[in-house]
């Protein structure tokens, strides 16, 4: 894998530094069996050396239709392996064990409550990695420390409401956001991510991913959690 | 007018439904009426997703291209790589990206370098 992107790498940079000197092997326009079309650009060079290589026309990894001069490009473990270009990587039960997750810290001391959700459920659901399958758990875990800080602009403080309903008629409870902070501060972060979480089986495990603490301790400490890499700029709540 | 009895023909027909509802989930296996409602079902939404496939994996493949993309120090999108290699005519689709992006995600960076250049 790594010599093939090396030389796909090579190639493209040969191909970009060189374009006048490498001519098309072929004298006349012929069929790729990468596009399927006759090809003739017209105005970049780039382009028709990229085509007429004969590296894009091996699609499997069957060693016999590769012309001998380029079988070197080809690990053997490769060669006999699974064909990792037509068959679209999925996750194995190895890929994603819990005990292997990275564990990540955040303090929501002056953080914008949406904004801090937000990143947390992206880092709980996974959409960082590569690796990311919408249907498997390939996520990291999150705890968040400080949870009774968090901020959010406007009068949302005196005027966002929290309503939860007992089943019963008449049972609808309301409360304000700072009633709520007092009461019970964990809640608030709990159902701002829950909301940004998938709703379904996978969502409801997702969500146990997420470790909310009052106070600046948390009792993760064994499991190393490594600072969340935040990337939005409004997230703290300007004095 | 003699009577004709049909004999097999019906249940040979009812034969290869049943085969081919085999294995649903209760009546759905195991009523006649119910396994031809259900076979029906089955083939309209395996024509239907047939087609939804080729969406789907595309949208996998993006998501995964963007979630190696935006780990960069500098900020960089999916759709500002898609932007570059059209300007400079690299015909990587995104199915062989996303490959490359799990295999090996530093020949990812690579290319994304050469082209940001």
């Amino acid at each position: 894998m790594a010599m093939l992107c090396a030389s796909s790498s090579s190639s493209l940079l040969s191909t970009s530094s060189s374009p006048s000197t490498s001519k098309p092997s072929f004298a006349s326009p012929k069929k790729t069996q990468f596009l399927g079309f006759n090809l003739s650009p017209p105005n970049s060079s780039i382009a028709a050396n990229l085509l007429s290589r004969p590296h894009f026309q091996v699609r499997c990894q069957d060693l016999s239709v590769v012309p001998k001069e380029q079988r070197w490009m080809f690990e053997e473990s490769e060669a006999q392996g699974p064909d990792i270009w037509n068959k679209t990587w999925y996750p194995k039960a190895s890929d994603h064990v819990n005990t292997d997750k990275q564990w990540y810290v955040v303090d929501a001391s002056d953080k914008i409550l949406g904004r801090l959700a937000s990143t947390i459920a992206y880092y709980i659901r996974g959409k960082n990695l590569a690796t990311y399958t919408p249907s498997v758990d390939m996520g990291s875990f999150v705890v968040v420390v400080n949870a009774e800080k968090v901020e959010v602009s406007g009068k949302k403080r005196t005027q966002k409401l929290y309503r939860r309903h007992s089943g019963r008629p008449g049972g609808m409870k309301v409360e304000t956001f700072d009633q709520l902070q007092n009461r019970i501060p964990e809640r608030i972060i709990e159902h701002a991510v829950r909301g940004m979480l998938p709703k379904g089986r996978l969502g409801r495990a997702l969500f146990n991913h997420l470790k909310v603490y009052k106070g600046p301790d948390h009792p993760h400490e064994a499991q190393q959690p490594i600072d969340l890499p935040i990337r939005d700029k409004r997230i703290q709540k300007e004095k | 007018m003699t009577r004709i009895k049909r004999g097999y023909i019906t249940r040979r027909r009812r034969k290869k439904i049943r085969l081919f509802a085999s294995t649903f989930r209760g009546a759905h296996s195991r009523l006649t009426r119910t396994t031809i409602q259900q076979k029906m079902r089955a083939l309209v939404s395996a024509h239907r997703d047939r087609r939804r496939q080729k969406i789907h994996f595309r949208r996998l493949w993006i998501a995964r291209i963007n979630a190696v993309i935006r780990d960069n120090k500098v900020s960089y999108t999916y759709s500002r790589l898609i932007n570059n290699m059209y300007k400079r005519q690299l015909l990587l689709n995104r199915k062989i990206l996303a490959q490359i992006a799990i295999s090996n995600s530093n020949c990812l960076s690579m290319i994304s370098n050469e082209i940001i250049k």
